[in-house]
């Protein structure tokens, strides 16, 4: 239709340029137009008669466009297109070979469709005009000489490396096109900037032509399960779960995670509707035992489902062994102070140091390593306060601290990465001028800057929302029972009024003493590297005095606490890979940050990744610094075969040896093909339109032979296609005076 | 009619006045208590509320009251418990009530005040019910400090209860490296303290409790839950340490015992 119309097929709109051949310059049609529509008007303003308000001003609307359009074509309108010259131009027919193509949709395969659409003269009519090269691709792309070889047979389709290998040929080759026949169930991560403005860069256009339904009739696919890569020994794991499914809304479904063949967690969920993403929360033990651990998280399969396969994922854990040291300084001797020790005594992945201001002139040190710690007072050196992984402010007023001190701390979480928890106090908060101190700005809360705040009366502590998601205050496994155990608490000897929450900061508890609105109760926040925390009561001890020796419920409130405190901490070197489980994948990508003791960036330092694999596979490789990062080292390292690595780093500055850290990472092979089985419509209509090429679907690709000519790439003429001898031109000129003619007419001023 | 109708209201004018009064002196008697063996005048800031208040244990004596009846809870009360706040207030930064909290073992306001006295616990007779109430409160994190009893008779009716407290768990000495003598003064040099007695007798002991003994029991991971001073009487040294005729150094040592007995409990 569009053709029959304008008679060029739209590309040649959507890449030509328009341009006037006759060679009057194009003001001067401007300015005949202007001239011929004022004299209309006072024409028409003076014959018009019994004509009245809008009437006339239609009929010179009318005389005037069909004027104007006379005029117009007198200019000669055209449209410039680069074209590919016929013969001169290689044309890259890429088609996805990977096992989604595989999947069988009505009668035939999709490979089997895009075999069709090749030999049925898509591939016989390029061939006519440009030279064609076929290639497949899957985790790599190769050329072939025809369509039998294709297999579908690929573990992984990885649309963005594919093109790029094809774009490079073209620095030798006059590729005018590319043609990327596939489902778009790319599983390597998509199709990064680099690759995409690279394509720009050569002007190619990439064409796709999607095979494939856009959805499933029945089925639920995990999207992804975002799990911590690190964790302390018997901590609580919260894995975000993201699911999507069609055909079974509302239903119910079980999600599990197993360490092994053992369940370690499971929750029933009621599913959203379809196509809908979902998340849910799944708390998971880390486990006592150090090492990495190897989660699989799955939706239980549903009856009916189409693909069992896509409903787990592995995600790989380092559990470690190294105890979190957590500075707690105390202004008085008190009792949240004694039972916040005993909640954490049998912990093996925290230990507390202390120290309490016992008398004005006395401190009370315990849990030192050595007579020396601590025995200053609170730490005045970087060196020495950036050794523990936590630290704990209580009931001490904001200038006990002195200038260098305050800075010190701010930097603790800023710079160090540590975690800070304020608690309340008769000279906490706002009672101790916090609120006027430099540090003020730490708090996840805003303190008026009033005293009185600190009340010993009873309060009670309730969830919030967030809260009863939250592993900090996760008591039960299940979520009803925690939220149940909750409402039994005993209430708590004391509480101190704060602020609201700041922007970003998480309210994960609330106090509620009774009167007046709820007030935070406790509420955590990202600050720099690290994480601030405040807990606005020093009389949580109750939930230990009040409840059964045999009751937990304190213990494990403080561990996971301080765990959350403490466990996030990163050291001097801190490595990681963007992907700990690579399917079909076979490039592990390790970075490392690396710091001095002052938790400085160090620029001039050696990396080095000592690997070790299955079957006594080692390997070592030397990081590089990345040049817009400084203290950051990146590398990339082949993984040849599946199974699971272990990646020791090693940062030396000259002889001096700055810090070690260890990352695992595995490989899983033929896992990556039974995600995304539906087409991902949305990938291919961005690649081509990104790169000026045009998506279409498998019914109207045979329109491709033609279009696939206006490009900029390869070997090109310029081609002047006129205008004025378009359909649409002769009946926008028939419009024009039948509507005048008609109009006067009834009117009664022919 | 009139007569008996003004008498009636005269009657009930009177009975809401007696209550009013009545009431007003139980409000302003709220840390006194009829027991008293020694009565300390009110402070002023008596209603404040604090983290620390010294607890005094009300238990039974039963069938070991003697002459005390059933109130030997209540020696020194309260002049020893006000007298020995005053010194915990001045020497540390603990935030303390300058009056004392009475607790039962029937209620459960004894597991708000996880430090409790205990006073002549040589005529203590605890049932089961309290003996298991004492047991969770210790369990639960709770300190108790027992003092003033002397001599064998003493002793064993005091074991007498403690077994039924703690069926499993010894008694033992208490060592001097321990944290609960270090906790704030060093005690490494400790001696018997002997109550008001000393007055009248010239003897710094009683009974046959000849030798002064720091002994306690522990809990599984080492640390203190009783402590009991045997064969000495520490509350008589708060008590008189105002008093000229008693020696400083026994009230000294019975200052310092006492706040790091105190310290000892919100520490560990």
């Amino acid at each position: 239709m569009f053709e029959l119309l304008f008679k060029y097929p739209s590309a040649v709109f959507e890449k030509g340029t328009f341009v006037f051949l006759a060679s009057w310059p194009a003001w001067v049609l401007i300015a005949a137009i202007l001239a011929v529509a004022a004299a209309l008007a006072w024409h028409v303003l003076r014959n018009r008669g019994r004509l009245e308000g809008r009437r006339p001003v239609a009929l010179w609307l009318l005389e005037s466009g069909m004027a104007s359009l006379i005029l117009l074509l007198l200019w000669q309108p055209a449209l410039s297109v680069a074209t590919l010259r016929p013969q001169q131009n290689v044309i890259a027919l890429l088609v996805d070979d990977s096992r989604s193509m595989a999947a069988r949709e009505g009668d035939s395969t999709r490979l089997e469709q895009a075999r069709a659409l090749l030999d049925g003269g898509l591939q016989a009519a390029l061939e006519q005009k440009f030279q064609v090269r076929l290639y497949r691709f899957g985790q790599g792309i190769a050329r072939i000489r025809s369509t039998s070889e294709l297999s579908g047979a690929a573990g992984a389709s990885r649309v963005g490396d594919s093109l790029r290998e094809v774009v490079a040929e073209s620095a030798t080759l006059p590729l005018g096109a590319v043609v990327v026949l596939s489902d778009g169930a790319d599983n390597s991560g998509g199709i990064d900037l680099e690759t995409i403005s690279e394509i720009r860069r050569q002007r190619v256009p990439v064409h796709t032509v999607g095979f494939g339904r856009h959805q499933p009739a029945r089925d639920l696919e995990i999207r992804d399960v975002a799990l911590p890569a690190r964790a302390l020994a018997d901590s609580r794991l919260s894995a975000r779960v993201s699911f999507r499914q069609h055909g079974f809304a509302r239903g119910k479904a079980r999600l599990v995670a197993r360490d092994g063949d053992k369940v370690v967690a499971s929750q029933e969920v009621t599913l959203a509707p379809d196509g809908v993403a979902q998340i849910a929360s799944l708390v998971i033990p880390a486990g006592a035992a150090p090492g990495a651990r190897s989660f699989r998280v799955a939706v239980e399969p549903l009856e009916g489902e189409e693909n069992r396969e896509n409903n787990t994922l592995t995600r790989l854990v380092n559990v470690g062994q190294a105890r979190r040291r957590i500075l707690y300084i105390e202004g008085e001797p008190r009792w949240e102070f004694k039972f916040i020790r005993r909640a954490i005594e049998d912990d093996r992945s925290l230990e507390l140091v202390s120290m309490l201001r016992t008398t004005p002139n006395k401190i009370y040190r315990q849990k030192v390593s050595s007579p020396k710690e601590l025995e200053d007072g609170f730490p005045a050196k970087a060196e020495e306060l950036f050794g523990y992984q936590g630290l704990i402010i209580g009931n001490v007023e904001a200038g006990y601290f002195n200038a260098a001190q305050q800075e010190l701390i701010r930097e603790f979480a800023n710079r160090r990465g540590g975690g800070i928890l304020f608690l309340a106090g008769r000279a906490a908060l706002s009672d101790g001028a916090w609120a006027r101190s430099a540090l003020a700005e730490l708090l996840p809360v805003a303190l008026a800057d009033t005293a009185g705040t600190f009340h010993r009366d009873p309060a009670t502590a309730e969830l919030t929302a967030l809260g009863r998601e939250s592993v900090i205050c996760r008591l039960e496994e299940r979520g009803d029972k925690n939220a149940g155990r909750w409402k039994k608490m005993p209430q708590l000897a004391d509480y101190q009024r704060v602020g609201d929450a700041k922007p970003g900061a998480v309210v994960l508890m609330q106090v509620n003493a009774g009167s007046g609105r709820p007030a935070p109760l406790l509420v955590t926040q990202n600050y720099g590297r690290g994480r601030t925390a405040l807990f606005a009561t020093g009389g949580s001890w109750h939930w230990q005095m009040l409840q059964p020796h045999t009751d937990l419920s304190h213990e494990i409130f403080w561990r996971q606490l301080l765990r959350y405190l403490a466990g996030d901490t990163p050291g001097q070197v801190v490595a990681s890979t963007p992907r700990p489980v690579l399917n079909d994948d076979g490039r592990a990508r390790l970075r490392v940050d690396a710091r001095d003791k002052a938790y400085c960036p160090v620029s001039n330092a050696r990396v080095e990744a000592r690997i070790a694999g299955p079957e006594g596979a080692s390997d070592t490789i030397e990081l590089s610094p990345q040049p817009l990062e400084e203290g950051v080292y990146t590398g990339e390292w082949a993984v040849a075969k599946p199974g699971s690595y272990l990646a020791e780093i090693i940062v030396r500055r000259g002889e001096e040896e700055i810090g070690r850290d260890v990352v695992t990472f595995a490989r899983e092979d033929g896992v990556a093909e039974n995600f995304g089985l539906a087409q991902n419509r949305e990938l291919l209509e961005k690649l081509a339109g990104e790169t000026g090429g045009r998506y279409y679907t498998a019914a109207d690709a045979k329109q491709l032979a033609s279009e696939i000519s206006y490009s900029e790439a390869g070997i090109t003429t310029r081609e002047t296609r006129e205008l004025w001898n378009m359909p649409v031109v002769f009946l926008l000129a028939i419009t024009l005076r039948t509507s005048e003619w008609l109009l006067r007419r009834r009117w009664g001023v022919v | 009619m009139r007569l008996r109708f003004a008498a009636a209201a005269g009657f009930a004018v009177l009975f809401v006045l007696i209550s009013a009064v009545l009431a007003y002196q139980r409000g302003s008697r709220r840390f006194q208590n009829e027991y008293e063996d020694n009565p300390a005048p009110l402070p002023a800031d008596a209603s404040e509320k604090t983290e620390y208040a010294f607890a005094r244990l009300r238990y039974e004596s039963g069938r070991f009251g003697g002459y005390w009846g059933n109130y030997a809870w209540a020696t020194d009360f309260s002049k020893a418990d006000r007298q020995f706040v005053q010194g915990v207030r001045r020497l540390t930064r603990i935030h303390t009530r300058s009056v004392e909290q009475v607790v039962d073992l029937d209620s459960d306001e004894i597991f708000k005040w996880p430090w409790v006295y205990a006073v002549e616990v040589g005529r203590w007779d605890l049932g089961e019910a309290h003996a298991a109430r004492l047991r969770e409160y210790l369990l639960r994190g709770g300190f108790l400090m027992a003092d003033d009893f002397h001599g064998t008779y003493e002793w064993d009716v005091f074991q007498l209860s403690l077994s039924r407290v703690f069926p499993d768990r010894p008694v033992v000495e208490i060592g001097n490296k321990d944290e609960i003598f270090h906790v704030l003064y060093d005690l490494d040099e400790r001696f018997q303290v002997p109550g008001i007695q000393y007055w009248y007798t010239g003897s710094v002991f009683e009974k046959d409790g000849v030798e002064p003994r720091w002994r306690g029991v522990y809990d599984d991971k080492g640390r203190l839950m009783v402590a009991i001073c045997f064969n000495m009487d520490l509350g008589d040294a708060w008590e008189w340490a105002d008093h000229p005729r008693y020696p400083e150094h026994w009230a000294s040592l019975a200052y310092r015992v006492g706040v790091n007995y105190i310290i000892y409990s919100m520490t560990h």
